[in-house]
């Protein structure tokens, strides 16, 4: 009984092996390069606990005078992650009715428009916060704008796929009988497509809340300034507090999202 | 749905050449989601408010924006005098990224086999991993990188840890999610042969589950390496700090560079997943 019964699908074993070689090719090579050598990380655990035993615990509230300041930023930050994805969004929708080649009146521009939304969400929103406050200074509105660019760019990417994915049979059945471009979009891409691009706006608040609390830290304002600040300052049970507070906003938009997002696909 | 939107322009041709006919055919779809315009008229509601809220001042914004203009115009006179230092730098991060996706994979499927209910079933554990796994996830990756940064100090392990962290979380739910949607009866009839838990998992859940973890991988490649990218700006090293340093001291033309550099790089990554995306799905 020395034979094996071969089990199993070959092709999968295949893909396997040459997950795991690249796998381990990459490691090798990335290793060497950087350095990088996770029996520091072991070595350091003594720093690492202290640091979390004494620095970061317990969580200290900021001091009471500045507790309705680190609120309103909370504040700031929800609202500029709404009104950007919002503003982005309605942007979004008139352009992907452009960036499909099948809807567009000009489908010879489709691949421009997507080229374009491809050139801007391939850069991270950070990169585009910094273009942008050397050139329109530091604050709110310049974060707004940040944050504008890469979710309308994402918007328009996913609205094009749900466009293409949804009403091909519409679109062209009422090309038949001679709808104008206006009398499509109403009638055909419109119902069809909303609930996918509702869901879509929904996933890109979930992002933009993180995206903002990280615009906020080098100058776009809100919650992410407020922590920054503290953790420069070496308040870490502060910023631990604060860090919470971030988690909680996060999980409870989270929540929100996920249930707005059962009720629209009802 | 066809046949209304059919009826509809049928009936619109017909009101527009004739309009004999008085009675009108109801179109438009009975079944509708009463939810959907209440939920637009509230974002309305809240995008007004929170405006309102954010006081931004437009009229000085929209009055620097022909700056925007000048800085992309700097931006594109590449200057190719930092040329090594960029493509350094860049590798550095392309590094940083590959590192971490690799150490959390490992991390994330056992912690995932942790977590996921089916397999391992301890309940108490995998509801503590998950809500764990839930608070890392919340917080923003370069919040823990900043953390990293002051218990290491600077360097690649700094960057290679904080990522991790968030990248763990991010691996532990999606793939106890793939490892959950096994079915029961595959498990079951492997107990049925005595087959302990841990070799349940590595011979019938991880296989089944293999596609799945290569997509998320590839998914999360792309997420990393532009989280990585913009690690630098807050104080950790690659690309990034190039770029903030660069932009800082107006020395547009090698900032410029790096920038094409990064998109370069993420259109490169996007375009191979989507190839292999084609690929297997055929």
């Amino acid at each position: 009984m020395n034979k094996r019964i071969p089990v199993g699908v070959s092709g999968q074993k295949k893909m396997y092996t040459a997950f795991i070689i690249v796998a381990v090719i990459l490691f090798v090579l990335t290793t060497l390069y950087t350095n990088f050598n996770p029996m520091t990380l072991i070595e350091n655990g003594d720093a690492f606990v202290s640091f979390i035993t004494e620095d970061f615990l317990p969580p200290a509230l900021p001091k009471s005078s500045r507790i309705p300041g680190v609120l309103s930023s909370v504040l700031v930050t929800l609202a500029l992650a709404f009104s950007s994805t919002t503003f982005a969004a309605i942007f979004a929708f008139f352009t992907s009715l452009f960036g499909s080649e099948k809807v567009s009146p000009f489908p010879k521009l489709a691949k421009i428009v997507r080229g374009f939304a491809t050139f801007l969400r391939n850069i991270p929103a950070l990169v585009w916060a910094f273009i942008l406050f050397s050139s329109l200074g530091i604050g709110t509105g310049v974060g707004f704008a940040a944050l504008f660019i890469t979710s309308y760019a994402f918007m328009v990417r996913a609205f094009v796929e749900t466009i293409e994915d949804v009403s091909q049979d519409c679109v062209e059945s009422l090309e038949a009988v001679g709808a104008s471009f206006p009398q499509r979009v109403i009638q055909a891409i419109l119902p069809s497509c909303l609930n996918g691009f509702l869901s879509w706006f929904l996933y890109c608040i979930e992002v933009n809340i993180r995206a903002s609390t990280i615009v906020g830290m080098v100058g776009g304002g809100g919650v992410g300034l407020t922590l920054f600040t503290y953790i420069k300052g070496f308040q870490y049970d502060v910023a631990l507090s604060i860090i919470l507070l971030i988690a909680a906003m996060v999980i409870i938009v989270d929540r929100i999202t996920g249930r707005l997002r059962k009720e629209i696909a009802k | 749905m066809e046949q209304t939107i059919v009826q509809n322009t049928a009936k619109q041709t017909d009101n527009n050449a004739v309009s004999k006919k008085e009675k009108k055919i109801p179109v438009g779809c009975r079944q509708k989601n009463k939810f959907i315009p209440c939920f637009m008229a509230g974002t309305v509601l809240l995008t007004v408010i929170s405006l309102m809220y954010l006081e931004i001042d437009w009229i000085k914004l929209a009055s620097r924006v022909p700056e925007i203009g000048k800085v992309f115009a700097e931006l594109a006179h590449f200057d190719f005098s930092n040329m090594d230092l960029i493509f350094s730098s860049m590798l550095e991060t392309i590094s940083i990224a590959v590192l971490s996706l690799l150490y959390s994979l490992i991390l994330g499927v056992v912690f995932g086999m942790i977590a996921a209910r089916n397999i391992l079933r301890i309940k108490w554990l995998s509801v503590l991993t998950q809500s764990l796994f839930t608070f890392l996830r919340a917080v923003p990756t370069p919040v823990w990188v900043l953390l990293m940064l002051v218990c290491l100090g600077m360097g690649p392990e700094a960057g290679v840890a904080g990522l991790c962290v968030h990248t763990t979380a991010f691996f532990t739910k999606t793939f106890a999610q793939s490892f959950e949607s096994i079915p029961d009866e595959t498990l079951e009839a492997l107990e049925a042969t005595g087959t302990s838990r841990i070799s349940i998992f590595v011979n019938a859940v991880l296989p089944a589950a293999f596609s799945q973890i290569a997509a998320w991988t590839g998914m999360r490649l792309e997420t990393n390496f532009s989280e990585c990218a913009v690690l630098g700006m807050v104080g950790a090293g690659g690309v990034g700090f190039v770029i903030s340093r660069n932009l800082q001291s107006y020395e547009y033309g090698t900032a410029g560079l790096a920038i094409v550099l990064v998109f370069a790089v993420a259109y490169c990554i996007e375009r191979l997943f989507v190839a292999i995306k084609k690929k297997i799905a055929q």
